[in-house]
Formats: C-alpha cells, sequence, structure tokens
C-alpha cells in the first residue's frame, strides 16, 4: 500500500512513511505490511479522512478492470490455477456486505430528517460504524484479488510470492495516477529507476498537504552504492538485461513534461512542476508515486548493463557483472569511463566524475588527519593502520609542521656546537696539563683512566652544548674550586689509588 | 691478579695469550687492575675491550677513540647525554686535525644503552641509527621525552632485533608503528608503561613484526583484541601481560588456540584473569616452562586448574603469589610438575609446613623459593626445604617469624649453594643462627632487617665466612654497633649496598670502617644519631663509588663532613639530606660540586635559609632531575629558578 492513498490521516503518515522509505519494491517483506497499513488507520479516521476512504474505495474497486489490460500477459498464464468457484464465494460475499452498509446509511439518512436536534454524538458513532465496514469490506476485496496471485507465482518462482503481491498491491493503488503520468515522460523508464525513488514520493505526499511545491531533490541524497549488489548472484537468463546508450546516461534529464517539454532529472519534480498545468494534476492520484503497473512486471527482474566494450559490467564482458539500477548505471559510467571533471576547492588534489561523491568528500575534506607515508589520508586512526597493514613499506606519517619547526632548531645548535666544541677541544688538548696539575678533583672512575682531566671537557661541554642560558652557578667543578682550594685542606690526591 | 716479580714472564707472553688472561676477567674491578698494571696490559684492554659503561659523560669521546672495537656501549648512567653531544661524537673533529674518525666507534657497535637519556631527541637518535650499521640492540627505557617522532628515527635501524621501550611515556601506536614497519627483524620488544599504546598499534605490530619471540606488554590499557593479534605470533615465546586492566579469561582464550612457541607467560596482577584463563593458557601450552600468575588468583586453585596443570611436565617457574593453597595441591604440583625450579608462594593463604613438606619431597631441584608472609611456616619445613633442595639458591622467608637458629642450621648444613636469604622481620633469627648460616659462603644477598636479637657476635660470623656478601640489609638491627662494622669492613670487600637505618647505636668509629668499603654504591643510613662530620668525612673519602647516600635525620652531621662530601663524592646520583644540619653554604657546595646528582631530597633544612636553598638549585640546576622541597618554599623561592628547573625538565616535589 502506498503513501498516495494514506497521506490524509497525519499523525498515521508519518509512521507509513517510515516503513516505506524500509521497504524495497523488491524486497518481498510486504505480507506484515498488508495488515498493519490497512487497518489501524481507517479505524482512526476522522470525517476529513472518510471522502478519502471512500475515494480509495471507489479506486479500488475499478482497480481489476484497469489493471486487466495492464496483465494481459500474466493473466494468460493465471488462469490455468485459477479458482473461479472461490472467488465468486468471495464476491457474493462481498456483495451481500455491500448491501448491508447500504441498508445501514439509508437508515441513518433516515433517521437524520427526523432528529435534527440531536448532537452529533450518534452521528459521529455511526460514522466510525460505516468506517469499520468499510474497512473490514476493503480489506476482503484485497485479499480476494490477492487471492489471485499465488497461483501466478508458483508457476514462475516460488521465491518472489510475496514480492508479487506486494506488486499486487501497488498496481491495486495506483493505476490512474500511474496511467495519468507516465505515459509518454519516461518511456525508458519503465521499472527500474523507481526502485531507487522511495524515498521521493515520501517527500512529494508530506509537501502536498504544505502546499510547498518545488522541491527539489538533490541527486547525491540517493547516491546509489554499486558495489552493494556485488554479492548478488543472479543466474544469467533469469534476468532481463538492459542496455542504455551512452548519449542516454550523460543525458541531464530524463523525465519531460509533455505539456511544454521542460526536463527534469526526476520524476517527482516533474510531477510538482505538472501542477502548474492544470488541476487534474492536482489529485492525490495525480501526484502519488507511479508504482508499477505492475502486479505483474515483478516476476521479471530487469539488470543493466554498461555500454562502454570491455567493462565488467558490460554484457559481452566474460564474468559481466550487472548493475542494478539506472542510477547505478549513471554513477557507475561517470565513474569509471568519464573524466574526473569536479576538483575538491579545499585540497584541489581530489578529483570526482559524481558530484555527489565531490560533495561527500568535501563533507570531510580537511578533516583527514591520519596521514600515511605515501600521502593517503584517512579520517579515522584503524583505517590507516589496516591501509599500512596491507602495504609494505608504507608508515604512518607524523605531522610535517612540527617537524620543520624542530630539527631547524637542533641542526643550528649541533652545529653551533660542534663548533664551540671543537674550539674547546683544542683548548682542552693544550692545557690539560696544567690543570690536571692545579686541581685534579676526578673522583675514581672505573672507565675513565686517570689521564684526562674531567673538568677541561666539562667546560667544554656546558660552554657549547646548553641551550638555556647560562645560570649563575654554572655546572662545572671549577664553580666552587676556588673556594675547596683555599678552605679545605684536603689533600687532592687522597682519594686515588 | 699477576704478582710483579714475574713481570719479565708476564711482559713476554704474546698478545694473544693475554687477551685470554684478559677475557678471564669477570669482575670490573679486576679489569681495571689488569689496565693499570702497565701500558702493554692497558693496550690488550683497549683492543679486547667489546662493552664500556660510562659513568661520566665528560670522558665519553675520549674513551670512545680509546676503545675502537666496542660492541656494546651502555649511557644510561649519562643522563644529561643529547643531541649535541651525540653529533659531537659521530663527527670529524675538524680538518687538518690529527685525530682519528670519531664515528670509527659506531661502526661495530651493536648494543646501545640509551635508557634515561631524558635530553635525547629524534635528530640525536637519527644520527645514531644511520652511523650505527649493526645496531641489534637498543634500550631507550625510561627515556619521557620519547616520542612518535623519536621512534621514527630510530625506525631506520633496519637491523634492529631488541628494543625495549619501557616507560617512553609519549609513544603512541604511530610511533610503535614506525618501529613495527621499519624494524621488521625485531625479536625483543618490551612495551611497558607506555600507556598511549592501544590495541591497533600491537595488532599492526604483530602483522609486521612476525619474528617475534618476547613481547611485553605489562601495564598498557589493551584488550582481548590485543590478545587476539598476539596469537597469531608463531615464534612468542615470553609474552609479559602483568597488570594489564582490560585483559580477561576471553583473551587468554585467544592464546590457549595461538601461539604454538610459548614458554613462559605473566598474568599477574591482571584484575579480569581467573582460574578459568589460566585453564585457557595451561591446556594450550603443555610445554609452558614458566607461568607466573600471582595476585590474580583471589580464591583458591580451582580442581579443574590443578587438573590442567598435571600436564605441565617441564613447568619450571610457578608464582602464584597471594592465592589460597591446600596441602592437596601441593601434592599435585609436586607429584607432576618434577623439573620445577623456582616457587613463589608469596602472601599466600594456607601454606602449612605439611604443604611445603610434601611439595620439596619431589620437587628437589627448587633453586628459589619465595614464602614471604607465609607465617605459619617454622623449623620443620625449613629443615625439609634445607635437605631435599640441595641446588637452593634464593630463599625468601620475610615475615617468618617461627623460624630460628634450627631452621638455619639445616640451611647452613644442606644449602651451601645459597646466595640470596631474606630474613627481614624473622624475631626467631638470633646470633647462633647466623654462625649456622655463615656456613653459606656463597652468600651474596642477606637481609636481616627488624632482627633485633642479633648482635656484632653473629654479623662477624657472616662477615668471616660469606666473603660474596655484596648486599646487606641491617634496617633497625639496633644490637649492631661499630665492632660489627669494623668485621664488615674486614670480610665483606665486595659489599655494594648497606642499609644501616636506626642502628642507633653506629658512630663515627663505625663509620670510618665503612669508609674502607671501596665497592659500596648505596649507604642508607638514617637516623644515626652519633654520628657527626668526621664520620661522613670517612665514607665520602673512601668509598669513592658512592652513588647513592640517604642520611635523612643525622642531625648531627656538621658542614665539615657535608664540604667533604661535595669534594669527594664525585659519583653521588642520589642524596637525602632532610631533617640534617646543613648549612647554606655546605648546601651550595653540595648541589653545586656533585656534578652527577641527579635525585636530592631537601626537606626541612632548620639551617637554610631560602636564599640558601635557591643559590644551591641555582648551583645544579642543568643537571638535577628531581628534587624534593619543603611546601612553603614553593611560594619563597624566585619563580625564575622555578622555570629553569622546570625547562631543564626537572621534577619538583613539595612536601
Amino acid at each position: 500500500m502506498s503513501s498516495g492513498i494514506l497521506e490524509v490521516p497525519k499523525g498515521a503518515s508519518f509512521t507509513k512513511f517510515n516503513t516505506q522509505h524500509q521497504q524495497k519494491w523488491e524486497d518481498p517483506s510486504s505480507t506484515s505490511d498488508y495488515s498493519t497499513r490497512i487497518e489501524p488507520p481507517f479505524q482512526a479516521f476522522n470525517q476529513t479522512s472518510q471522502t478519502q476512504s471512500l475515494l480509495l474505495c471507489n479506486n479500488q474497486i475499478k482497480v481489476p478492470m484497469q489493471d486487466g489490460s495492464v496483465n494481459d500477459l500474466l493473466q494468460a498464464s493465471k488462469i490455468q490455477d485459477w479458482d473461479p468457484s472461490a472467488m465468486l464465494n468471495n464476491l457474493s460475499f462481498l456483495g451481500q456486505k455491500i448491501h448491508q452498509l447500504q441498508d445501514l446509511v439509508y437508515l441513518i439518512i433516515g433517521r437524520k430528517g427526523q432528529v435534527l436536534g440531536r448532537p452529533d454524538e450518534l452521528l459521529v458513532q455511526q460514522q466510525q460504524l460505516v468506517t469499520a465496514d468499510l474497512t473490514s469490506i476493503i480489506v476482503q476485496l484485497i485479499s480476494t484479488a490477492g487471492g489471485l496471485l499465488p497461483s501466478v507465482k508458483q508457476t514462475l518462482s516460488a521465491a518472489t510470492t510475496s514480492l508479487g503481491q506486494c506488486g499486487e498491491f501497488g498496481g491495486v493503488v495506483f493505476p490512474s495516477s500511474a496511467q495519468g503520468l507516465n505515459d509518454g515522460v519516461q518511456p525508458q523508464n519503465a521499472g527500474g529507476s523507481k526502485v531507487s525513488e522511495p524515498p521521493n514520493s515520501v517527500d512529494i505526499t508530506s509537501n502536498n498537504g504544505n502546499e510547498q511545491s518545488n522541491h527539489i531533490i538533490e541527486e547525491h541524497e540517493l547516491k546509489d552504492e554499486e558495489d552493494a549488489e556485488e554479492g548478488e548472484n543472479l543466474l544469467p537468463g533469469t534476468y532481463e538485461i538492459l542496455q542504455l546508450e551512452k548519449e542516454e546516461i550523460l543525458a541531464p534529464h530524463t523525465h519531460f513534461c509533455t505539456i511544454c517539454g521542460k526536463g527534469f532529472k526526476r520524476d517527482a519534480n516533474l510531477r510538482m512542476h505538472m501542477r502548474g498545468h492544470g488541476d487534474e494534476y492536482k489529485t492525490p492520484g495525480a501526484l502519488a508515486k507511479p508504482t508499477k503497473e505492475s502486479s505483474s512486471e515483478p516476476t521479471i527482474i530487469k539488470r543493466y548493463s554498461c555500454p562502454y566494450a570491455g567493462c565488467k559490467r558490460n554484457k559481452d564482458h566474460k564474468k559481466f557483472q550487472p548493475l542494478k539500477t539506472i542510477l547505478c548505471v549513471k554513477n557507475h559510467y561517470k565513474r569509471t569511463h568519464c573524466d574526473k571533471s569536479y576538483i575538491c576547492s579545499r585540497c584541489n588534489t581530489k578529483k570526482f566524475s559524481v558530484i555527489a561523491d565531490l560533495k561527500t568528500h568535501e563533507k570531510h575534506c580537511g578533516k583527514d588527519k591520519w596521514l600515511c607515508s605515501c600521502g593517503t589520508t584517512f579520517s579515522r586512526k584503524d583505517k590507516l593502520f589496516g591501509h599500512i597493514t596491507l602495504f609494505q613499506g608504507h608508515t604512518p606519517a607524523i605531522p610535517s609542521d612540527e617537524i620543520k619547526a624542530a630539527p631547524a632548531g637542533t641542526s643550528d645548535g649541533a652545529t653551533n656546537k660542534v663548533g664551540s666544541v671543537n674550539f674547546n677541544l683544542s683548548y682542552v688538548s693544550s692545557e690539560s696539563e696544567v690543570q690536571s696539575s692545579s686541581m685534579d678533583i676526578k673522583g675514581g672512575i672505573d672507565d675513565a683512566v686517570g689521564y684526562f682531566s674531567p673538568l677541561s671537557f666539562d667546560t667544554c661541554n656546558f660552554g657549547g652544548f646548553h641551550e638555556f642560558p647560562r645560570p649563575p652557578f654554572d655546572d662545572s667543578e671549577s664553580s666552587f674550586a676556588f673556594l675547596l682550594s683555599r678552605s679545605c685542606n684536603y689533600s687532592q690526591k687522597s682519594g686515588e689509588e | 691478579m699477576l704478582s710483579f716479580q714475574s713481570s719479565k714472564n708476564v711482559l713476554s707472553l704474546t698478545e694473544d695469550l693475554l687477551v685470554r688472561i684478559y677475557e678471564l676477567l669477570a669482575a670490573e674491578s679486576d679489569r681495571k687492575s689488569f689496565r693499570l698494571v702497565c701500558r702493554e696490559f692497558r693496550r690488550i684492554d683497549t683492543l679486547t675491550r667489546r662493552h664500556l659503561r660510562v659513568i661520566r659523560i665528560e670522558f665519553l669521546p675520549i674513551l670512545l677513540r680509546k676503545y675502537p672495537r666496542l660492541q656494546s656501549l651502555d649511557l644510561s648512567a649519562c643522563p644529561r647525554i643529547d643531541d649535541g653531544v651525540v653529533s659531537l661524537l659521530l663527527t670529524r673533529v675538524g680538518p687538518g686535525s690529527n685525530s682519528p674518525i670519531l664515528g670509527h666507534w659506531a661502526w661495530g657497535l651493536k648494543s646501545l644503552v640509551l635508557s634515561r637519556a631524558t635530553g635525547l631527541r629524534f635528530s640525536g637518535l637519527e644520527m645514531l641509527a644511520r652511523a650505527c650499521p649493526c645496531l641489534e640492540s637498543v634500550d631507550v627505557s625510561y627515556c619521557c621525552g620519547f616520542g612518535d617522532r623519536e621512534a621514527a628515527a630510530l625506525s631506520s635501524a633496519v637491523g634492529l632485533r631488541e628494543l625495549n621501550m619501557d616507560k617512553c611515556l609519549q609513544l603512541t601506536d604511530v610511533g610503535l608503528a614506525k618501529i613495527a614497519v621499519g624494524c621488521s627483524k625485531l625479536e625483543k620488544l618490551s612495551l611497558k608503561w607506555c600507556m598511549e599504546m592501544t590495541d591497533l598499534g600491537i595488532d599492526l605490530l604483530c602483522k609486521k613484526c612476525v619474528d617475534l619471540k618476547y613481547l611485553d606488554v605489562s601495564y598498557l590499557k589493551v584488550t582481548n583484541e590485543s590478545l587476539h593479534s598476539i596469537a597469531s605470533l608463531l615464534k612468542l615465546e615470553v609474552l609479559g601481560l602483568m597488570a594489564c586492566p582490560l585483559i580477561d579469561d576471553v583473551g587468554l582464550q585467544f592464546i590457549e588456540r595461538g601461539c604454538p612457541s610459548l614458554k613462559v607467560i605473566d598474568v599477574s596482577r591482571c584484575e579480569g584473569v581467573s582460574s578459568s584463563g589460566l585453564i585457557f593458557v595451561v591446556r594450550g601450552h603443555r610445554n609452558l616452562r614458566e607461568l607466573n600468575a600471582g595476585y590474580c588468583l583471589s580464591q583458591e586453585l580451582s580442581t579443574a586448574l590443578l587438573h590442567q596443570m598435571k600436564n605441565l611436565n617441564h613447568l619450571e617457574v610457578i608464582r602464584i603469589d597471594g592465592a589460597r593453597i591446600s596441602e592437596t595441591s601441593f601434592q599435585v604440583i609436586s607429584a607432576n610438575c618434577k623439573s620445577l625450579v623456582e616457587i613463589g608462594l608469596s602472601k599466600c593463604l594456607g601454606v602449612t609446613n605439611m604443604g611445603i613438606m610434601r611439595l620439596v619431597s619431589a620437587c628437589i631441584n627448587l633453586r628459589v623459593l619465595n614464602l614471604t608472609c607465609c607465617h605459619s611456616i617454622t623449623d620443620a619445613a625449613i629443615s625439609a626445604i634445607a635437605y631435599s633442595c640441595r641446588s637452593l639458591v634464593c630463599l625468601k622467608v620475610e615475615s617468618c617469624n617461627m623460624i630460628t637458629e634450627k631452621g638455619l642450621c639445616q640451611l647452613g648444613s644442606f644449602c651451601l649453594l645459597l646466595e640470596e636469604i631474606d630474613l627481614t622481620d624473622c624475631c626467631g633469627v638470633n646470633d647462633k643462627g647466623l654462625e649456622y648460616l655463615s656456613r653459606c659462603s656463597e652468600l651474596s644477598c642477606l637481609k636481616l632487617g627488624l632482627c633485633t636479637n642479633i648482635s656484632n657476635k653473629g654479623l662477624s660470623y657472616i662477615c668471616f665466612n660469606c666473603l660474596k656478601i655484596h648486599e646487606l640489609d641491617l634496617y633497625r638491627c639496633t644490637g649492631i654497633g661499630d665492632d660489627g662494622l669494623e668485621a664488615l669492613s674486614n670480610g665483606c670487600k665486595k659489599l655494594r649496598k648497606l642499609n644501616l637505618s636506626y642502628c642507633n647505636e653506629v658512630s663515627d668509629r663505625g663509620l670510618g670502617y665503612i669508609g674502607r668499603l671501596e665497592e659500596l654504591s648505596d649507604l642508607e643510613m638514617r637516623a644515626l644519631h652519633k654520628i657527626t662530620g668526621v664520620g661522613l668525612e670517612a665514607v665520602a673519602v673512601g668509598c669513592k663509588r658512592l652513588a647513592d647516600l640517604d642520611m635523612k635525620h643525622c642531625e648531627k652531621v656538621g658542614d665539615s663532613g657535608f664540604w667533604a662530601l661535595a669534594y669527594y663524592s664525585k659519583n653521588l646520583r642520589q642524596i637525602n639530606l632532610s631533617y640534617c644540619g646543613i648549612s647554606d653554604m655546605a648546601l651550595c657546595m653540595v648541589m653545586g660540586n656533585l656534578s652527577r646528582l641527579q635525585e636530592a631530597k631537601l626537606v626541612h633544612l632548620s639551617n637554610c635559609t631560602v636564599e640558601g636553598v635557591e643559590l644551591a638549585l641555582r648551583a645544579c640546576c642543568v643537571r638535577i632531575k628531581k628534587v624534593k622541597l619543603f611546601a612553603p618554599l614553593r611560594f619563597m623561592l624566585s619563580s625564575e629558578i622555578l622555570e629553569i628547573l622546570h625547562a631543564r625538565g626537572c621534577i619538583i616535589r613539595w612536601d
């Protein structure tokens, strides 16, 4: 079932959209949706919604007839397993029900005339009663119609049973709008492209009530993962392969207004546009998302081939892997076989051929702080480490700004030091004798043999090496040497062996 | 040593014979005597020397020129080394000068210890890594400044096999990744206390360095994910997981299935590990040699674990400190783990005489036994140990009050290989006991702290017979006086570490004897109220290797002692002068003149003024690494000096 009908109850509509959001059109999960969707909203309907539901009722009743033409092909095969007597039973039961309801409404009309002064309470109750009955009728009707399908499925493939139901359901609901809008507009867009569009219909229906038009949906919101279907294992031959031409793929617009010829990227935007051409395009049916008029079609799965010869996505390739939707085709073709003309304005290095990719990149361009020695950046540390694990010799790079500052300083310092030390060393060699005789205060060090004055190198060490301003009391034995030599009378050599 | 009468004969020996003789000299002091004999001997020394541990950085350039064949260089005692020194060491002294290329020394270098070299940064490390093409082992532990860029610099040493990066607090996964990619031949890596490390780094390491045999990730906040990666290391033999709080039994399950070569595992103090985790480890590794599970088995050893331990026939070392253990467990262990060499039962509940007897009845190869705080142990157990384990080397029975001279008698009779015994707080030990114990002539480490029943007489037995003692703890042995120290100075010439704290009887005369101990490097003598400057002077003059001196509360020591200290104890690295009567001038002398001083505790100096302390700090600010000061001084000292200290990387503790 679909937003097209259920747009009206405001409270319920939200949940509805969500469910629809999750549900892919091919998704065979709709049997459960089926019940949840129909019953609760109708229970809660108020006066305004009743008219809607009646309208819906009309729509639905029309369905079989309208669908009949579409389903020709399938009907033929359906007939084999179809049980007409069961169907007849159901229909007569439904007829009975409708008659009962008719009586009830007559009754209400009659009573209305009699008790005019009565408060509306009773009326409301009766309305609810009618609503409940209508609901059950609708349910019955749909299930009857749905009963046709399993028999069809069994002939084709057991796996897609529920999917078929869903498809039928969609078909039941939308036929009028689908036909009205889609006929000339999207010839090549029959089934596949819609697959990617569920969010569209959500937007439209919710905007509908607010009179907010021309809400253009950004393409990248719907960016399809080409790789998502990588694991799909369709046996060759079980699906239909379509191949679009290059020009078609690269065409900026795929939906054109039949009246004025304006082009649109999306069908939803086109439908918004159509409202301007007259009231007939403003009906909920006309604005609803045109689903496959295809209670039947889902049985044939469509897959796409890339027109580029030699590509793995090209149907002539040995290990051909089909693309799932038209959007996949477009993105694949642009990414793989076109120039990357969109350049990131921030980093000026990354190029993209799909604008959505550029936008995704720009969202966190510059935030990539994890850098590999090969120049690749990562937004997450674990991704960087995964990359390093994978590639021989790659290492994480340490942010360069720190390095730039530091080595300059130290190398300068080092050369300075070397210079001063050189000087000091020569000083040492010339004066070492004098020093060792005058103040020989070396401790007994196992490694240092007594040939070298500790004093001499120490002075040079701190004269040359340390980067801090020399404090008044520097570290050198000489600091206090004068004190020692005068005030203490320790024999200088007493410690030596 | 060779005698001088035969010097002609000695000199006539060929060079290779001299080299052989030289190589037989194990002790550093003997080698020193050797090279002081004559020029020829010194030449042998310079030619043959492979290892050099430099104590004073100022000699480094000359020493490196003297010893061109060095393979191993230990600079851990020169924390002041920095990039400038390195660049000096590696560059030619100058064009036209006659000195050889200094960088030569680096060509053959295989092992480099740079522990605590906080001044060394990436440019210095890079120079070193480039200059030493044969480098296989590097130790940069406790280099607080060692971060990712330093790791990147070090990673250019591609031949690296061993790397110790303990407590490199700045190191992150990125640095480790650099090392892992650059040094893919790594076999031994220690990452203790590298607190920034995460699972990502460990995972990458395990993928890049597949030759790892030794990996220590103790104290890291890594999770079971890391164990999953580690389990893929096929050659891993030693795995240290001490005190990893996020590791639990699930992680050890990975280890059960991985690490096929695992021989040693340490999961002590891992809060999340329980018996079931150990069962996984034991089940997966039948060839385990060492299992260290101290303080992670709060409840009793489960029977399931004991059942699994039956299969550990090659187990040599097991430590289950802090566990509750029953006599039957001892029986299982002794019946199956016959090759056990070391068992640690420190602070275990349920260790009884009977249990120990059962244990030693089969484990006769035990060499190390730790029974610290097993209070119910008596002489019976000690006798059983002594009788069964004749090759016992180390016995720790701290706080086992019921041990008396009878037990020590048995030890002295049978355990003649005993090298280390800890009798701290065993008040049953008396002079007689020490007399028995002195028969263990191999004894090198003896701890008698709080044994108040021993006197000079008992100590003299030890000093007379145990000439190899290098560590002696006499903390609060109030019966020990000057006579005991006289015996000590006559017998234990090799003494390196001595604790005399609170031995109130010791006076200046006693310290005079201490001054004869030339090898002494650590001396703790808190609260010796009788000693004065004379005694300290004697120590300072005599103990030239003194590196660590604690003389808190020695109030009577006057300035003359400190002047002597400042003058002679050039190797002093740590000093505690709290509560001493040192004056401003003497403090300045001590702090300014002791050029290797790194750590000083200067609390409650009653005779010092603020200016004096400030002056003293200025005098040492370029080299001091850690200083403890009286808290109110924080606001009295000038901000300038505090800033200088801070800029030099000195840590100030306010008390």
